[in-house]
Parts: structure tokens; C-alpha cells; sequence
């Protein structure tokens, strides 16, 4: 069996899952996982699905097109690929990076150049920035695998130059903490 | 995948909130040290703590750094000395004393407790011995941390050593002159001490217990002001039930943290984990308060009618928060009351909201006693005892732990202040009301028997 993955982006409506889904009912696809999000008004989902041997992602996408372009939705539909990760999966711990301090441009590149040159890899990423001076309403949180075989401390004290650099106060925390405190 | 609430949460408590691990404590046991002459039995001890206890700073630095969450002390509690040391005389307990100076220094730990002795019943040749040592082994080491159980629920009260302890009291701060009685503020007089306490003065490794063993004391009592203060603000008429609520979640977040670093410290260094002592302890910087909590919850300060309500509910709610959290809880576990080392009891006593006598009834519904309480120098050792012995009936009677830490200040009055330093912190010195000087009851001695344990009313 075959797996697809629609991608689909548009401003926020009623209407949107009910269409998509409604479209891969009719195809006689199987949704195996949805992650669905809203950035201030723009709806964001992903899908996978389990499709027929007898249908391609091709037609499937031009029936999602034809049934969201009313909806203003774009529609990106593609198989899922068997996986070949492009980098060499290392041993990893989890540690929650969060940043706070006054809005600027360059934030997220500033410290996810760090990131990504240590190997660490990017899980998941929230980020809200109300502009102003506040570091209360500019906050970044990053899930981040980082590697056990990188150097650490030296890893840590780059990211702390860095915020610095950009003028935020950065914790990082391995995530454990805050499942401990926050969940039973 | 956590929740940004989750995580902005946590920060919150951990940089504006004071919320750490106050002390990661390694018990070592001292027993098959022992030996019959001094320099073997000094030679064991300090290979036995230096051993153990070379690798607790750096790794409960590493694992505070993983977490983001601070250590703020490592300390060493040993096997009960006076057991240890029990064939030899007061001078050579007072070299062991030094000894276990020096091993404390060499690990870099700020306190090593058990300089200490179990009297409840009665007193053995190592006992007495020890008890003479405290005053001398105290003013001449930094470190050492003393602690003698004079009661027990089960034995009853020791009026011998209780009266012994008065003395000892007024001895030890004499010879700590120079910096107002330090050395008493490094001895605890207790009835039913716990064995596994990682919390100084009363720190010791029972004999019940294993080889070595890592014991966590967490703290918060700012994580609990705040919390009580973000739902009096938030919501709509918050009760005592609701608010009661609030604390034992928040004391429940509190153990999670010292449960979650305490076993990892202990996996790292090899050693087997012991409890969670559950207990808010404060220090001498606002916003680390046990005595903020009473004015947040509407009370002008600690020490007014209503206290002893609210500091029953308070311990109450965080010893339930705390033991659905860890998976073993011991040591005192409740509120502490140090009135040197917590700025807004300080101040209460100062303001003449708080004093030795609403303290007294205060240790009746909390973990501890009459801790960190300066009183005239002048006070009577009979009245010291006196004291002791009523703080003691308390604790013997309602089977909880209750201790003395009494400092009578050397030339100094009712109304002056002392000065500890560090987070022993300073205060005003209060008077002790209607003390007399010679007190026949106290020298009556002999033991308090037993309580009944039926008929509880």
C-alpha cells in the first residue's frame, strides 16, 4: 500500500478539514496522521494517508485542488517516501531551548545557525513575537534533539554568545524537567 | 509534544520564583569505621567520605545544569558519632569533629552533619562524651553540624539530657562569643528525629540505613506565594478548599523537581536514592519566604491570630502535594520557621507580631520547632531546658518531629540584633517572658514517661 501526503495552506475557514477529508473519503484513502495548526489566520495541515494501488497522487491532487480552490487553499500532494534521512541518525537527548527578548529580524536564523551546525535537529518549534521591547511577548521555544557525541558545553556556550549577540535571554533545559513538573 | 504554557510556566518558577533543590545530601555510613585507636578510626573516616563524596559538587552541578535547575547546596549527613567514636574522651571527639571539618572542606560540601547523639532514653559513655565535645567541636569548626534526640514518642522525654542540652547551649555560645552564638545555630535539639533528614542542623545517616545514600530537600516557597497570589487575582472568590488546592499542586511540581534530580544525582554517583524531604525552606532573600505565604493569604503577618490556622493548612497541603509526587518522602517534610533565615519572620518578630510563644504553638502544626530563634544572652540555662522540654512535650505527644535551635546571644539584650551570616541569616533577638532563673521542675530530671496511646484528646 502506497502513502500520500497532503499538504494544504490558505487563510482560516469553516469548511477546510471537512473538504479534504471528504475528498479522500471519496478516493477510498485511509488517513493514518493529521497535523493541523493556525498561524494568527492562515490554517496550516499536513496528512498522511494510505491510498488504493489504483489511484495516483496526481488525480488525487486535482480533485483536492478542485474542491479547496473555492476555499482559497493551496494544495501540495506528494508520496511518502521511504526513509532515507539525509543525515547520519545519532544518539540524541531532548532539551528545550527558550529564548525571550526584544523583536528584531534575524531571531529564528540567528539561533537555529547554531543549531543546525552542532547537528542538532529541530522537533518542534513555537515562536511568537508581538514585536516591541517586552521579552515577555517575543519568545521562541525550540524541541531540540541534540546529539550525545557533540561537545556539549562548548555547543551551550555558543548558543549563550549567540542570544547575547541578539540581545535574548536564553534556558536550556533538558525536557524531562518540565515533564516531570507538568505532567503525571 | 509540551505545551508553550508548560514550558513559559516552568521558566516563571525558576527564574522569578526561587524554585531549586536546596540540598542534595549524601549519608555516609560511618559504623564498620570504628576503631580502637584514633588515627585508624580518623584515617577510615576520611577515606570513607572522600571516597564517596569526591564526585557529589561536580555531579549535582552537571545534573543542575541539565536541568536548568540549581543545587544550591551539597552537604554530607553521617553515621551518629557518638556511636562512631563511642570508647574515646571529649578531647578526641572533638579532633573527630575537626576531622570531619577538613573532609567536608576537601569535598567542597558547605555542611557535614552527625555530631551527633540518641539520648531519648538514656544516656551511654559515647553520648555523654559527645555532649561535652558539642560546645568546643562547634565554635572551632565551621562545618560540622550537631544534632542530640532527647525524646522519642516511644521513650518518652530525657529531662537528664534535656537539662545537659541547656548547658551545653549556653557553653556553646560562649565560646562562639565573637560572632553572637554561631555555634548554636549548628545544633538541634530534637524529639523524634527522623533518620534519613537531608536538611541542616539535623542532618545524620540512622542505623537503619544503607552503605550511602542520597537524600533531596526541594523548597519553594516562593513558587507557592506566587501561586497563591496568581488565583487570589484570577479567580472569582477562591476559598481555603480551593486554595488548599493550589498549594498541593505547586508543592507537587516542587518534588517532581528534587524526585526527577535526586535520582539522577544518585544513578550518577552509583549510590542508592533515599527521599524526598518535602519541606518549604526559605532563605534570607525576598521572595524565598515561608512567611510571605501568611500575608498572601490575608493575614497582616505570621504571627497573628490565624496563623497556626493557615500554617496547618499550608503544611497540610504540601505534604499531600509532595507525596503523591515521590515515590519515598521522609525527613521532616512541612514548613520550616527559621526565624534568622527567613526575612519576613524576621521582620515579624521584630515588629512584635511574632514571639517565642506563638512560635512554640506554631510547631504544632509544622515540621520543626523553635528553629534559628535568638534569645538574650542572658537567658538561664534551666531556662533553656525549660524550653527545650516544652517544645520537646509537643512533638512527643502529637508524634511528629519537633527540635530547638536556640541561640541566647552573648551580651546582647532582647530587642538587639544577632548577625549569622550567609543563609543563617540575622535577627532580632527575643525576649523570652516570664523565664526564671533557677528552675526546680527542669532539675526535678529523671525521664517523662511515655505517652498513652489511646484515649487522644
Amino acid at each position: 500500500m502506497k502513502k500520500i501526503v497532503v499538504s494544504v495552506l490558505g487563510q482560516d475557514r469553516p469548511g477546510i478539514i471537512a473538504a479534504i477529508t471528504r475528498v479522500l473519503y471519496q478516493a477510498d484513502c485511509n488517513i493514518e496522521n493529521v497535523s493541523q495548526t493556525i498561524l494568527q489566520s492562515e490554517f496550516s495541515g499536513i496528512f498522511i494517508a494510505s491510498i488504493p494501488a489504483d489511484r495516483s497522487a496526481q488525480d488525487l491532487c486535482l480533485q483536492l485542488e478542485k474542491a479547496l480552490t473555492p476555499l482559497k487553499q493551496h494544495v501540495y500532494v506528494k508520496y511518502l517516501e521511504h526513509i532515507e534521512k539525509d543525515y547520519t541518525f545519532t544518539e540524541s537527548e531532548p532539551f528545550i531551548i527558550v529564548t525571550k527578548g526584544p523583536d528584531s529580524k534575524g531571531l529564528v536564523a540567528g539561533i537555529t545557525e547554531v543549531i543546525a551546525r552542532y547537528g542538532a535537529n529541530v522537533t518542534n518549534l513555537q515562536a511568537v513575537f508581538e514585536g516591541g521591547d517586552d521579552p515577555e511577548k517575543n519568545i521562541m521555544i525550540y524541541e531540540v534533539d541534540i546529539p550525545t557525541r557533540i561537545d556539549q558545553q562548548k555547543f551551550y556556550e555558543e548558543l549563550r554568545n549567540r542570544a547575547q549577540e541578539l540581545g535574548l535571554n536564553i534556558s536550556i533545559q533538558h525536557r524531562n524537567i518540565f515533564k516531570a513538573i507538568n505532567r503525571i | 509534544m509540551l505545551t508553550d504554557r508548560e514550558i513559559i510556566s516552568t521558566l516563571e518558577m525558576l527564574q522569578n520564583e526561587h524554585l531549586d533543590v536546596r540540598t542534595v545530601t549524601l549519608g555516609v555510613n560511618l559504623l564498620d569505621c570504628a576503631a580502637n585507636d584514633l588515627k585508624t578510626l580518623k584515617d577510615n573516616i576520611m577515606k570513607r567520605i572522600t571516597t564517596l563524596a569526591k564526585n557529589l559538587v561536580r555531579v549535582c552541578d552537571q545534573v543542575g545544569d541539565k536541568y536548568g535547575i540549581p543545587v544550591v547546596n551539597k552537604r554530607i549527613a553521617v553515621s551518629p558519632i557518638a556511636v562512631v567514636g563511642a570508647p574515646f574522651s571529649t578531647s578526641q571527639f572533638i579532633e573527630i569533629a575537626k576531622l570531619l571539618d577538613r573532609a567536608a572542606e576537601e569535598v567542597d560540601v558547605d555542611f557535614i552533619g552527625g555530631f551527633t547523639a540518641l539520648v531519648e532514653k538514656g544516656m551511654a559513655r559515647g553520648d555523654r562524651t559527645l555532649i561535652r565535645a558539642i560546645p568546643q567541636a562547634l565554635a572551632e569548626t565551621k562545618r560540622v553540624c550537631a544534632s542530640v534526640n532527647v525524646a522519642s514518642t516511644l521513650a518518652g522525654i530525657n529531662m537528664d539530657a534535656v537539662l545537659r542540652m541547656g548547658r551545653t547551649i549556653k557553653t556553646a555560645a560562649e565560646l562562639s562569643a565573637q560572632k553572637d552564638g554561631i555555634a548554636c545555630a549548628k545544633l538541634c535539639v530534637f524529639a523524634n528525629i527522623p533518620q534519613d533528614i537531608p536538611f541542616m542542623a539535623g542532618a545524620y545517616l540512622g542505623v537503619g540505613e544503607p552503605d550511602a545514600v542520597i537524600n533531596v530537600g526541594v523548597s519553594g516557597p516562593g513558587v507557592v506565594k506566587k501561586a497563591i497570589d496568581r488565583a487570589l487575582n484570577s479567580e472569582e472568590n477562591p476559598d481555603l478548599g480551593r486554595i488548599s488546592e493550589i498549594i498541593k499542586r505547586t508543592a507537587y511540581k516542587v518534588t517532581r523537581v528534587g524526585e526527577l534530580i535526586g535520582r539522577e544525582v544518585a544513578e550518577n554517583l552509583n549510590i542508592c536514592f533515599g527521599v524526598v524531604d518535602l519541606s518549604l525552606a526559605p532563605t534570607p532573600n525576598v521572595g524565598d519566604s515561608v512567611g510571605e505565604i501568611f500575608q498572601s493569604l490575608g493575614l497582616r503577618s505570621i504571627g497573628v491570630p490565624g496563623t497556626t490556622a493557615a500554617l496547618a493548612l499550608l503544611n497540610d497541603a504540601v505534604k499531600k502535594g509532595g507525596a503523591f509526587a515521590s515515590s519515598h518522602v521522609g525527613g521532616l517534610s512541612g514548613a520550616f520557621i527559621p526565624v534568622s533565615e527567613d526575612l519576613n519572620i524576621g521582620k515579624a518578630a521584630e515588629d512584635g507580631y511574632l514571639s517565642l510563644e506563638k512560635l512554640e504553638a506554631l510547631t504544632s502544626v509544622c515540621s520543626v520547632g523553635l528553629d534559628m530563634v535568638a534569645i538574650p544572652g542572658n537567658t538561664s540555662e534551666d531556662t533553656i531546658s525549660a524550653i527545650i522540654a516544652d517544645e520537646m512535650a509537643i512533638g512527643v505527644i502529637n508524634k511528629k518531629t519537633t527540635a530547638a535551635r536556640l541561640i541566647p546571644v552573648p551580651g546582647k539584650r532582647a530587642g538587639e540584633r544577632a548577625f549569622f551570616g550567609g543563609l543563617l541569616g540575622e535577627s532580632i533577638i527575643v525576649p523570652v517572658n516570664n523565664a526564671q532563673g533557677a528552675n526546680p521542675f527542669i532539675r526535678l530530671a529523671g525521664r517523662i514517661p511515655a505517652p498513652i496511646h489511646s484515649l487522644t484528646n
